[in-house]
């Protein structure tokens, strides 16, 4: 039966594009995590329509950068920090490492936010929901039962659908809204600057790199089959994208109207109104709890194996502590400091969550320029090595967000 | 040549003649006037031997983009300064080659994955260990340790400081010797690199370790050190790998020679899942190469279903006739070539081929050796047939405690054999 199926050329294509789809798809979905939500919901509330015409580039950006990360994954079968390691000596890899945990620091402190204030709607103390989400993290990735809740975290987001339905709900002025795409307009201000800076850095953060490569080395994807990775990873982007954007129209067309700033989740939660009425609040709560919960799980696990493959450490799950202490003790840091920190008293939820991915976006340029360099590597990807049109793109964005970074650090202090 | 202050770092030996690569690397090469040439930028070590030569530096000239070298003769000191040449040597300078079995020390070897044969797993070279022994620099030692990273940083003398001021301890080196060290080629014109003589030492790991070595390298990796083991070890390790896209693409891109010599080695129902999940024409072309006896054991096991008894069973089994003695029975089975993959029952058929009793070894082995068979055996037979789904003869397995069931077609024939092993690896898939 399968047998026969499978002699249908068109099925047989679909079926490839099965086996090998997933990464990109779990990676995007990832993407659209508690720091993805709060900049998102910040940009459409405070700058209205005005700055959705960032996400096209954005998108075209993301597609190139996760196109380069999983093409280095499927013709060298190795991970990106293995990669930066042997390419560039241990010297440049621990002090990217170290960037590299800081920032994926805060976008775990990050994904607890999210937890705290998506709990706070039903009234549910940080104290509680806090330290529970971190031990439910922690041992759903160590008792290695990750994998089947992973189906229950993807299939429920299908919430972001709402924002779509939501957005249509809303009414907005559709002139307005196509006029602010195609002609883009940019005031200068520290404010603006960080968002964009935060918009970028939430859509392609520097982590999600690393996790998509590990993803595409670990399903051992072959070059013949790669069409089809490519096929995945740009879907994935593409959703992404819709997703950001509804997110953003959706807040301008609710909360920007009625002059709302977000501060908490109950003010975010305003724009699922048009959609969910009363019960926008719970609708939005349950969306972000997942969110992350989600990205909670994945990232404090990806960044302990990036480090730990980049210094030639013992690491994965399936390891026992003795064997893998620095894996552990990274991963259990991680969390552990992660929730602390959410715990601060007076701790501001929303801003702790768009600050990093601000920091994302700075730290992205840099991180681009390895994977750049590497990727154009003849003895590293033979024939696959990027061409002009990737090359510059991929520099254009380094060049542009590292222009933005050093502008807005300094418009920050005052230059 | 001169030696002067290399190392100050492991205590109680003969501390002078010891240096690290980091520890030279960079360093300034100068001519015999002490006028600077340029940079060291590289190592370069013929393989072959068991703590190999440097055979030439590579250098990085002041003035100029190429990397050029110069042999290691014409070295005239070296310390952790700078090195200096023989009189006249800055005119050997040429442009850097490197042969099919030399390796570049920086290039190739530092901050690469390895294979660790002792330890049988993958490593990291942090630094590299090399020793002075009559004017020649060679290799003995790869550091894997948190002190070789410190090192190369810059930081080990302030966190040797700060770990002693805080537990009065310090970080342990972990040097391993060269002999159980196999570099990976890094890129694909590297891939016939002779491998060293540490190559003999990947036979020493045992197969489930390098099937699990195997599945942590990358695409190229893997197919180098597959090519580099002997059939039977290659038939082994392939039956523990657990991802099957591996299995396959490894016996695909073996010669199909080669292919299937492996094929020939593996246990039939093993080779017979691999061959199943390969594409058609490939894997009749291997059926065809490989030898009579296995040949016909996969075409018989292909024809099973997949799920059922006969898709998992072995051909390899130990069958004598009733009228058979204790003493005929034993020689029979001191004449069985073929590796046999359970050696716990021996089974009897009538003269109708029909399987009539078990006997264990216990049996052949206590009993004299006049003895008919027929009278030893057990008649109380538990047998499957071979459509029979796996969970059946997993519940079988449960509930009688076999080592082994027998497999019979409808008229009682002996098909094959099921082992425990089959079906734990059966269970432990799922």
């Amino acid at each position: 039966m399968m047998k026969r199926l499978l002699a249908q050329p068109r099925l047989r294509g679909l079926l490839l594009f099965l086996s090998v789809a997933g990464p990109g798809i779990i990676t995007s979905n990832v993407d659209n995590d508690a720091g993805g939500i709060a900049t998102y919901s910040m940009a459409g509330a405070h700058f209205g329509t005005t700055l959705l015409w960032t996400l096209i580039p954005i998108m075209v950006a993301l597609i190139i950068v996760q196109e380069m990360s999983s093409r280095m994954g499927v013709v060298t079968g190795k991970g990106l920090s293995d990669l930066i390691r042997e390419r560039f000596g241990v010297k440049i890899t621990v002090y990217l490492m170290f960037a590299l945990v800081l920032t994926n620091f805060g976008n775990v402190i990050a994904e607890f936010a999210g937890v705290a204030s998506s709990l706070e709607i039903f009234h549910v103390s940080k104290y509680v929901s806090v330290p529970l989400a971190a031990v439910v993290v922690w041992l759903l990735v160590v008792k290695g039962t990750y994998r089947s809740v992973e189906k229950v975290f993807l299939s429920a987001c299908i919430f972001y659908v709402t924002y779509i339905v939501a957005g249509f709900l809303a009414k907005p002025d559709w002139a307005a809204v196509g006029g602010d795409i195609i002609s883009p307009s940019f005031k200068m201000s520290s404010e603006s600057l960080g968002m964009i800076i935060g918009l970028v850095g939430t859509t392609i953060a520097p982590w999600m790199q690393f996790y998509l490569q590990a993803a595409i080395v670990e399903k051992n994807v072959s070059v013949k089959e790669y069409r089809m990775s490519r096929l995945d990873v740009i879907i994935g982007s593409v959703v992404v994208t819709v997703v950001a954007g509804f997110i953003v129209l959706t807040c301008a067309a609710t909360l920007f109207k009625a002059g709302i700033r977000v501060e908490t989740a109950a003010d975010a939660a305003q724009a699922l109104r048009p959609l969910a009425g009363r019960y926008c609040a719970a609708l939005f709560a349950f969306g972000l709890l997942n969110a992350s919960l989600f990205a909670a799980s994945i990232l404090p696990l990806s960044t302990a194996f990036v480090v730990c493959e980049a210094m030639g450490w013992e690491n994965g799950v399936d390891k026992k502590f003795s064997e893998a202490p620095q894996f552990y003790g990274l991963y259990t840091m991680l969390i552990l400091l992660g929730a602390g920190i959410v715990l601060l008293p007076r701790i501001p939820l929303f801003p702790v969550m768009y600050i990093s991915q601000v920091l994302n976006g700075m730290v992205l340029p840099l991180l681009l320029v390895f994977m750049i360099r590497l990727i154009n590597n003849k003895k590293l990807m033979g024939g696959h090595v990027n061409g002009p049109i990737y090359n510059s793109i991929s520099w254009a964005t380094v060049v542009v967000l590292g222009g933005l970074s050093i502008v807005y650090i300094g418009s920050l202090l005052k230059i | 040549m001169a030696v002067e202050n290399a190392l100050r770092e492991i205590p109680g030996t003969n501390a002078q003649i010891f240096v690290y690569f980091s520890e030279i690397m960079g360093r300034l090469v100068c001519a015999a006037d002490g006028e600077g040439l340029g940079r060291l930028a590289d190592f370069k070590i013929k393989m072959g031997e068991l703590f190999p030569r440097v055979a030439s530096l590579a250098v990085k000239p002041r003035h100029g983009k190429q990397i050029l070298e110069m042999d290691w003769s014409n070295v005239d000191s070296c310390n952790t300064q700078s090195i200096r040449l023989n009189p006249g040597a800055e005119k050997l300078f040429r442009p850097l080659e490197t042969g099919p079995e030399e390796i570049l020390l920086r290039e190739e070897l530092l901050d690469k994955q390895v294979v660790d044969t002792l330890g049988a797993r993958i490593e990291r070279v942090n630094d590299i260990h090399l020793i002075i022994v009559h004017q020649d620099l060679r290799l003995v030692h790869v550091d894997f340790g948190a002190r070789g990273i410190l090192r190369r940083l810059g930081w080990l003398r302030s966190a040797d400081k700060l770990t002693n001021w805080l537990f009065a301890y310090q970080t342990e080196e972990r040097l391993i010797s060269w002999k159980y060290i196999q570099p990976l080629p890094s890129h694909p014109d590297k891939r016939n690199l002779k491998l060293n003589v540490s190559a003999r030492k990947l036979h020493e790991i045992h197969p489930s370790d390098l099937a699990d070595i195997i599945e942590e390298l990358d695409a190229l990796n893997r197919s180098t050190i597959f090519r580099a083991l002997d059939t039977q070890t290659a038939a082994l390790t392939l039956e523990e790998l657990d991802d099957t896209k591996i299995q396959t693409s490894l016996i695909t891109q073996s010669p199909v020679e080669q292919a299937s010599d492996i094929l020939d080695e593996m246990a039939p129902d093993e080779a017979t899942d691999l061959l199943a999940d390969l594409p058609g024409e490939k894997r009749r072309k291997l059926i065809q190469t490989m030898e009579k006896p296995s040949r016909e054991a996969v075409e018989a096991l292909l024809k099973y279903r997949e799920g059922t008894a006969g898709s998992i069973m072995t051909k390899d089994f130990f069958s004598v006739p009733g009228t058979a003695t204790v003493g005929q029975a034993i020689e029979e089975f001191r004449k069985t070539t073929c590796p046999l993959e359970s050696v716990a029952y021996i089974y009897i058929h009538d003269a109708a081929g029909k399987i009539a009793g078990v006997c264990t070894l216990r049996h052949l082995i206590i009993a004299e050796r006049e003895v008919l068979l027929s009278t030893l055996m057990n008649t109380r037979l538990i047998t499957v047939e071979a459509e029979e789904k796996i969970a059946e003869v997993t519940g079988l397995f449960r509930k009688y405690k076999f080592l082994a069931l027998p497999v019979v077609d409808a008229g009682g024939t002996l098909q094959g054999l099921i082992t425990l092993k089959d079906i734990m690896q059966e269970e432990l898939e799922e």
